[in-house]
């Protein structure tokens, strides 16, 4: 008989136990997944101080016909194609390298890894999976050439003047 | 008559009621030791000298460089001017070069997942384990299997067009399925020596000279666009 | 002379205060060589004997001590490097040419961090490759083959933290090209890279994010598996000295 009492006694002591691990564990359960969330949160910039995507380009007519022309500071280029005006994102779509026109070989070229563009963005060779992004252009109402480097816009949409 | 027996027999997985440990002996296995040099030195002064002894030497060795080559500085960074070419750590061009040769997600994500995971599971395999020479059972079977993955494998290389992958991967089969014309009694030492060795050394050693074969390519073999250069030429 | 020095040394050895640091005392019985291991926080990860063979050249080519070795040489140099550093954008430039140009022994500090910085990736390498090729991964040693490999991430993770720091061409170009792989990563890449750069590009965000990374987190975790590893050579039978002779 006192055996059979020290095996209930025990069995209730196991359950009582188990609750409360089962208890702290739910509890440390929840407060991992509430130190994830604001974790994550936390990690997470809310305001960033990179410069505005938007870019005046200044007048369309300092881009003569049949021009590609770099912009450094923004790193975009301003094409004047016969069909029109469009902007590319000089950004390579393989590890985000900046190109470079080469206006000899007719070409946008990146540093990093030779893939190599045509002056629409088409890729000729290397490894970049997409060609080069076409990004919204349009005339202010001063007139100027403005390009949105946030704004990505289906391939060949020309800028007729 | 006889006593009642005080024990019995059995197994059990509680270890708090029977605390019972056996000894398993896996195939293929015997429980002699194997040690034979069990002579014991006093860790101190005995190895903590010699540890010792290596550090000092690596330190003026690292020191001796330190004074006579200084580290490169490059102009300020800029955002908006990527320098031609534009290369990574060292230990990072091997990867590099494979970005070069496959997309992003094949060569900067896929494969160095796998090598990690391939690493970490190396002392978790039992044909890792016994080490035993790879054709040393089921050659045929095995001959088959190691076939098609060098076929396939060269097959992916030729058509992405990545020699620097394929002739060192082209090497290695060779001399395993060399290891498989050899047999374990050669006079040759040389073959003895490849037949002994197991599956994991020929996956590690691939691995090894592909990793050295990229890194250097990639170190010294590249320049503007990623152009290849011969570096004596420069 | 060098008598005298030996008994000055010898006072001091026996003197009460180093008797209260160093219990041991300065006997020259196993039993003393012994109590000198055991009782000393950071040596008592190793046992008071190792076996002869392990200490042979050919069995390790000291690669692990020397991996630790460089580990050490980096976080001696490296907090002095911090007393002159600002991870601020362009600042850290600035005090890179500071510690080129100004700073005495700046430059010197400088160059001995990077080279062992690069020494320890190669050695960490090395010792891989070594333990590898001698079996010594296999039972019971296969978890801190896996420790071993996260050391081995971790070293790359340091050094790929610190190549952003100095903030010029080199560094800021490897880091974005570095930091679009992981945007590679299928459906959460863009997140993990905007997480880790604290931004859409590598800018002072990301500076700091690999600042506290490079000085803190990582060394630290450096530190804690290091600890690991050592204790588990001892758990795991001491160092790997090969089969049986008899056994060929």
């Amino acid at each position: 008989m006192p055996d059979e009492k020290s095996t209930t006694e025990q069995e209730v002591r196991c359950t009582r136990r188990e609750t409360f691990v089962k208890l702290g564990l739910g509890t440390l359960g929840v407060a991992g997944a509430g130190a994830a969330v604001f974790g994550y949160e936390f990690l997470s910039p809310n305001v960033l101080y990179e410069p505005s995507p938007i870019t005046n380009a200044g007048k369309p007519d300092r881009y003569p016909q049949g021009s590609v022309t770099a912009d450094p500071k923004t790193g975009i280029y301003v094409v004047h194609g016969p069909e029109g005006f469009y902007a590319l994102s000089a950004v390579c779509t393989h590890l985000g390298c900046l190109t470079s026109w080469l206006p000899e070989q007719n070409q946008i070229a990146c540093p990093c890894h030779g893939s190599k563009f045509n002056a629409e963005g088409v890729k000729i060779e290397g490894p970049a999976p997409r060609p080069l992004a076409w990004l919204r252009v349009w005339i202010s109402d001063e007139g100027d050439l403005m390009v949105d480097r946030s704004t990505t816009v289906p391939a060949r949409q020309f800028l007729r003047t | 008559m006889s006593e009642p027996k005080k024990f019995e027999a059995g197994l059990d997985s509680d270890s708090r009621k029977s605390p019972v440990r056996v000894a398993f002996v896996t195939r293929r296995t015997s429980p002699h030791v194997k040690a034979q040099d069990d002579a014991l030195v006093m860790t101190w002064p005995e190895t903590l000298f010699r540890a010792a002894v290596a550090i000092e030497v690596l330190g003026i060795a690292l020191v001796l460089l330190a004074l006579l080559w200084d580290a490169p500085l490059e102009e300020l960074a800029d955002p908006m001017q990527t320098p031609n070419p534009a290369k990574a750590p060292w230990y990072f061009l091997g990867l590099q070069e494979l970005l070069h040769y496959f997309p992003p997600v094949i060569a900067g994500v896929l494969i160095p997942t796998m090598v990690i995971v391939a690493l970490i599971v190396i002392p978790y395999f039992n044909i890792n384990v016994e080490a035993e020479g790879v054709w040393m059972r089921a050659k045929q079977r095995r001959l088959r299997i190691v076939g098609i993955v060098v076929g396939v494998l060269a097959a992916l290389f030729v058509v992405f067009e990545v020699w620097a992958i394929l002739i060192p991967t082209l090497a290695v089969a060779g001399f395993m399925f060399l290891a498989a014309a050899s047999s374990a009694d050669s006079p040759d030492r040389f073959r003895r020596w490849l037949v002994a060795k197991p599956l994991s050394f020929w996956i590690m050693s691939w691995f090894l000279i592909q990793a050295s074969v990229l890194t250097i390519i990639g170190t010294f073999f590249r320049g503007a666009g990623w152009a290849w250069v011969w570096p004596w030429r420069a | 002379m060098a008598k005298m020095l030996d008994t000055y040394v010898n006072d001091l050895r026996e003197s009460r205060l180093w008797r209260s640091v160093f219990r041991s005392g300065t006997g020259a019985t196993n039993l003393h060589r012994a109590l000198a291991v055991q009782q000393n926080i950071f040596l008592h990860l190793f046992s008071v004997k190792m076996r002869r063979a392990a200490l042979n050249f050919s069995v390790t080519w000291y690669l692990g001590t020397l991996s630790l070795a460089t580990f050490l040489i980096l976080v001696a140099t490296g907090i002095p490097l911090m007393l002159y550093y600002h991870p601020s954008v362009p600042q850290a430039y600035a005090d890179m040419k500071d510690l080129q140009f100004v700073v005495s022994a700046g430059v010197f500090l400088r160059n001995l961090h990077r080279w062992s910085a690069h020494a320890m990736v190669l050695l960490v390498f090395a010792h891989m490759f070594k333990v590898f090729y001698r079996g010594a991964y296999r039972p019971p040693r296969e978890f801190n083959w896996v420790i071993g490999v996260v050391l081995l991430i971790i070293t790359l993770f340091l050094s790929y933290t610190g190549y952003l720091l100095p903030w010029d061409q080199l560094a800021y170009w490897a880091i974005t090209v570095g930091s679009n792989i992981m945007s590679a990563v299928p459906a959460l890449g863009k997140k993990i890279r905007f997480l880790m750069l604290g931004g859409n590009t590598v800018n002072a965000n990301a500076l700091l994010r690999f600042y506290v990374l490079h000085c803190v987190i990582l060394p630290l975790a450096a530190i804690l598996f290091i600890g690991i590893h050592f204790w588990r050579i001892r758990k795991d039978g001491g160092l790997y000295t090969g089969e049986a002779k008899s056994h060929e």
